[in-house]
């Protein structure tokens, strides 16, 4: 695949333009006309039962127009486990809930009015940790799960506040301890983290008078919010048109639907008016998506050789008050729960838990990055156990080709071995560099957590003088969808990429795509738009044998015109073919090309519901960060002197951009490795805003290496696999692991703040 | 956040005016704990007075006297000023260790000190120099010491329809070296856990801690032994810190956590400034 022109080369972005002049539009930047500004009335208790709720003083503040609250609008909403209200009904179940909505001339005067919201609460006993929330006498925060529709490949247990169990049974895990030489065992706490996206979550609606609803919203997948909402307003999709601007990033917080709910029955309400939510900082940290944490235990079992027999998994995860989406976040984090590494006995449950917490959700890595942390810290602990070299340990378990995973799914064009070397080598691995200097790596593995049957569908136009549209139903949120997508098709069309379109989605004209996330849609999309391009290609072929009267074979295309390789002098322009093309006694031949593709996957599988064995894996891939720390011993703070990503891409249709991926993923995981994590206190997050809730920022970013491997996937498009999510799941087990190797002190949670690293070092003396 | 009104002042007495006559008003300079207070709700202003404008509040100058900093000033500048890189440099680290770049680039010193934040990274420096600040009003102007200037949590000397004219760090200037060093948890745009100046002058040295009691405070029996009794071992003059700071515990560090860190800090200053 050598000679090819557009794949593998670093275009520039094709929305770079538009964004570095200001020009690209965001949700904000989209509405004339009449407009509504909604702000919330949220719960100041963190469980309790809505008594009454006297909204009087609110509708007579000036500007006000309307305020609804949960008894209007009782359909419940959910991607897996329909579960949430958009507006608490009867009860609330987390601090911060919203309660009552109130539209607006201004936001102002709706923030002002929905402060005089009156409500009153019976408060309940809450519960904020999820192995409390799981014992027999535990507050039940839904108390009506058993009713709950539920993606029949969860399991809730009603009764009780567990939203779904996985359990994973593979070989003999009894045996297979009883096989090792040596077993350890340990307890791994992971906190809750938000997104922290530039752009907080908005929404926008306007109900035309003939019915149709249309909504602008940040969200990852405009179809799943189509979905969500039809089946929710009881409205068929057709009536729906659901638009995703540019969105200024995702990292899965957007994903599922989140506030387009709470704007769509106020625009029913005020046919011809854009109704428009905004969600700030506060509101965004509080009341959106947050990193479920996790309480593990988990134990393995290793024979002398290093070669790891058994491994026990016990993770209960802190869903919050609604797990519509986390239930699949626990369940994934269950089925890959022998990380990058074969293990044949592998005994894993996996619980998803309510608690009156903010709402649990996907957030990058969607459960790998804690599931991996207690498997990646365990490896050193493992290592050191055998007194081996921690490399050496990854490399005799890692997975390989033919290797199999928790799953019992075989994995295939594995370079995990290459990513381990690659960041060992760079950071010197083996060479003590001084006293409180220490190194580490960790191992990483993610497959697309979705549904088995989760498509993708791309059209291509080509226009009367050769140029050409994609349509696909992909999200641009920062990571160069787009230009990658306009890669794969200039490849296959031979039309150079500067002469290509795309466009970021909208329902009523881009076909489906399930959604933007896990890591998927360079794969997903990708592959239906290598197919329309196909198709398109296919049809100019098609057109030209009948307009030069040359069998299709002997014809070849250079993306100008299409000749015979017999003689080269029978041709046409791409303009004659598309142009609805005719023969020169003036008959037509062939009307506008229209290139279609789609995609679903056939690989995968459901999983059995008592062992978990199965194929969930659309791909996976693999990868490993390496890291070189310095410990300042008496106030603990961490230097991070390198920091090296490497991934398998398998191709990079772009690697300026898959770099630059590689190095956000791996600055968001350093961020949680050192600083972020969300403080709650009964349920209240305290950090709401950014002077309390560090993350990293461009002076505390390290130089980083980043490393593309490319070990073709073979069903991606030119051997493509999803790289997203990936780059961060490694960083936080790395840099606890070099702290170790610096000071031989454990960690078994971060971040690594410096009084979190003083307190273990104090401990240890 | 509620509506307020909004005067850019022409002339420091029509400011005193407005502060003095009516409720909730407050000067604005950067607005960079003021807005985000007001958001917040820590403030609920009716009326914000503008001093930006003000020339007379612009200056920053060396004299005979010292180095006088207007309060309309910026901390972008505080930290550039050359007599200030040459002649007192704690005071260029303390300013430009506040917030990031852009926030510098708005806030003033003397706002830094008004919001007395028991973690301003200014005051500490402005301790061990000895400044003055110079307040104004409709009675005329008045000068107090920092030390006095800060007398709580958000609170300050200022009266009501007072405002900071000026800091003024007088002459003669420390002929050896100060450092300020903080602590934090990101080590960068991030409030003090612990801050911690320290100055040599001649033989002697001051120490000035913040956000380890509800002002910064004066390590004054660390001062003693080394000053009076001659101590030289740093670690054992730097323990004395704990005699007079009382910290608490909030998101940015616990009390022990503090404790601690401001003994470190307070060694590593005298080491750098006293020599090992």
């Amino acid at each position: 695949m050598s000679d090819m022109k557009y794949v593998g080369t670093d275009v520039l972005r094709v929305d770079a333009l538009e964004k570095v002049t200001g020009a690209a539009q965001y949700i904000e930047d989209r509405f004339i006309g009449p407009m509504l500004h909604v702000k919330m009335k949220k719960s100041t208790v963190a469980h309790g039962k809505i008594k009454s709720i006297d909204t009087s003083k609110a509708l007579q503040y000036p500007g006000v127009k309307a305020v609804l609250t949960g008894k209007e609008y009782p359909n419940k909403i959910g991607l897996y486990l329909i579960d949430r209200n958009f507006l608490a009904v009867d009860k609330v179940r987390f601090w911060g809930e919203p309660v009552a909505i109130v539209a607006a001339v201004t936001e102002e005067a709706a923030a002002e009015a929905a402060e005089l919201i009156e409500v009153e609460y019976e408060e309940l006993p809450g519960v904020f940790d999820p192995r409390e929330a799981m014992k027999p006498d535990a507050p039940l925060i839904h108390e009506d799960l058993g009713s709950y529709k539920v993606v029949p490949i969860f399991y809730p247990k009603p009764g009780t506040n567990i939203a779904n169990h996985f359990k994973l049974r593979k070989g003999d895990v009894e045996k297979g301890f009883a096989e090792a030489d040596f077993i350890v065992e340990r307890d791994y706490k992971v906190p809750q983290m938000q997104h922290v996206s530039i752009e907080t979550h908005k929404a926008a609606a306007h109900w035309s008078p003939d019915g149709k609803l249309t909504v602008w919203s940040t969200a990852q997948s405009p179809n799943v919010v189509r979905q969500l909402l039809s089946e929710s307003l009881d409205m068929p999709m057709h009536k729906i048109r659901v638009i995703s601007s540019y969105i200024g990033g995702g990292f899965g917080g957007k994903a599922g639907a989140s506030l387009e709910g709470l704007v769509i029955p106020l625009a029913q309400k005020f046919p011809g008016h854009v109704v428009r939510i905004v969600f700030n900082r506060e509101e965004d940290m509080q009341g959106t998506f947050t990193r479920q944490a996790l309480y593990a235990h988990l134990k393995t079992g290793v024979r002398k050789d290093g070669r790891i027999t058994a491994l026990e998994y016990e993770m209960i995860w802190d869903g919050g008050a609604y797990t519509e989406y986390g239930v699949n976040i626990v369940r994934a984090a269950g089925y890959s729960s022998s990380g990058a590494y074969e293990i044949p006995n592998v005994k894993t449950d996996s619980y998803c838990v309510y608690t009156n917490n903010s709402i649990g959700g996907p957030v990058r890595g969607f459960g790998m990055c804690e599931m991996q942390w207690g498997i990646e810290r365990q490896m050193d602990e493992i290592a050191k156990e055998l007194n081996m070299d921690p490399l050496e340990i990854r490399l005799i378990n890692g997975m390989k080709e033919g290797s199999k995973t928790a799953t019992g799914q075989e994995v295939h064009n594995v370079g995990f071995d290459k990513c381990l070397k690659a960041v060992a080598d760079k950071i010197g691995w083996g060479k003590k560099e001084g006293k409180y200097r220490g190194k580490g790596i960790a191992g990483l593995v993610k497959c697309p957590a979705q549904p088995s049957n989760a498509s993708s569908s791309a059209i291509i136009r080509i226009n009367e003088d050769g140029t050409a549209h994609i349509l696909v139903g992909a999200t641009e949120m920062g990571q160069g969808m787009l230009t990658a997508i306009t890669q794969i098709a200039a490849e296959t069309l031979h039309i150079p990429v500067e002469k290509i379109d795309i466009k970021i989605p909208d329902t009523d004209f881009t076909p489906y795509e399930w959604q933007t996330v896990g890591s998927r849609v360079t794969y997903t999309c990708g592959t239906s738009v290598k197919r329309a391009a196909e198709d398109a290609l296919g049809q100019i072929y098609c057109i030209a044998a009948n307009l030069l009267e040359v069998p299709e074979e002997e014809l070849t295309f250079d993306g100008k015109k299409i000749y015979s390789t017999k003689d080269p002098n029978v041709k046409a322009t791409i303009r004659e073919i598309a142009d609805s093309c005719k023969k020169c006694t003036g008959e037509g031949i062939a009307g506008p090309i229209i290139g279609r593709g789609s995609f679903v996957p056939s690989n995968m599988t459901n999983l059995d519901p008592e062992t978990g064995q199965g194929n969930p894996g659309m791909f996976y891939c693999f990868g490993a960060t390496g890291v070189e720390v310095e410990v300042d011993p008496e106030t603990g703070v961490v230097t991070i002197l390198q920091l090296v990503s490497a991934i398998d891409a398998g191709k990079a249709i772009n690697p300026r951009l898959a770099h630059a991926q590689l190095r956000g993923g791996t600055v968001m995981g350093l961020s949680t490795a050192l600083y972020e994590e969300l403080r709650f206190d009964k349920g209240v997050i305290l950090n709401r805003n950014f002077t309390d809730y560090k993350i990293c920022s461009i002076d505390n970013t390290p130089h980083i290496d980043s490393f593309i491997i490319e070990t073709p996937e073979e069903g991606g498009p030119f051997g493509a696999r999803g790289i997203g999510e990936q780059p961060m799941i490694g960083v936080a087990p790395a840099v606890a692991n070099a702290v170790n190797d610096a000071l031989g002190v454990d960690f078994n949670t971060f971040p690594l703040t410096p009084e979190r690293v003083w307190r273990v070092i104090n401990e240890k003396k | 956040m509620p509506s307020y009104e909004y005067v850019k002042c022409t002339d420091l007495k029509q400011a005193f005016d407005l502060l003095s006559s009516r409720e909730q008003a407050y000067p604005l300079a950067g607005g960079t704990d003021l807005m985000v207070g007001m958001r917040g709700g820590k403030f609920t202003a009716r009326l914000l007075v503008d001093l930006k404008d003000l020339e007379e509040l612009k200056i920053l100058r060396e004299d005979e006297k010292g180095i006088t900093v207007g309060a309309a000033v910026i901390l972008n500048e505080i930290a550039a000023y050359e007599p200030i890189l040459k002649n007192i440099p704690i005071l260029a680290q303390g300013a430009h260790s506040v917030g990031s770049y852009s926030i510098r680039n708005r806030g003033t010193l003397a706002g830094n000190i008004c919001n007395a934040s028991p973690a301003a990274d200014t005051a500490a420096p402005l301790y061990c120099l000895g400044a003055s600040i110079v307040i104004a009003g409709t009675g005329g102007q008045r000068t107090v010491p920092v030390e006095e200037f800060f007398t709580g949590p958000g609170k300050t000397d200022l009266k009501k329809g007072e405002l900071v004219h000026s800091v003024l760090v007088p002459k003669p200037y420390p002929q050896e070296k100060g450092v300020y060093i903080k602590a934090s948890r990101t080590g960068s745009v991030d409030l003090a856990t612990v801050g911690v100046a320290v100055q040599r002058w001649g033989d002697k040295v001051k120490i000035a801690v913040g956000a380890v009691a509800p002002t910064p405070v004066r390590a004054l029996a660390v001062e003693e032994a080394v000053n009076e009794k001659g101590e030289k071992d740093w670690a054992r003059a730097a323990k004395l810190v704990h005699e007079s700071i009382s910290p608490i515990t909030d998101l940015r560090g616990s009390r022990d956590y503090r404790y601690h860190i401001a003994e470190v800090l307070v060694r590593r200053g005298l080491e750098q400034t006293m020599g090992v």
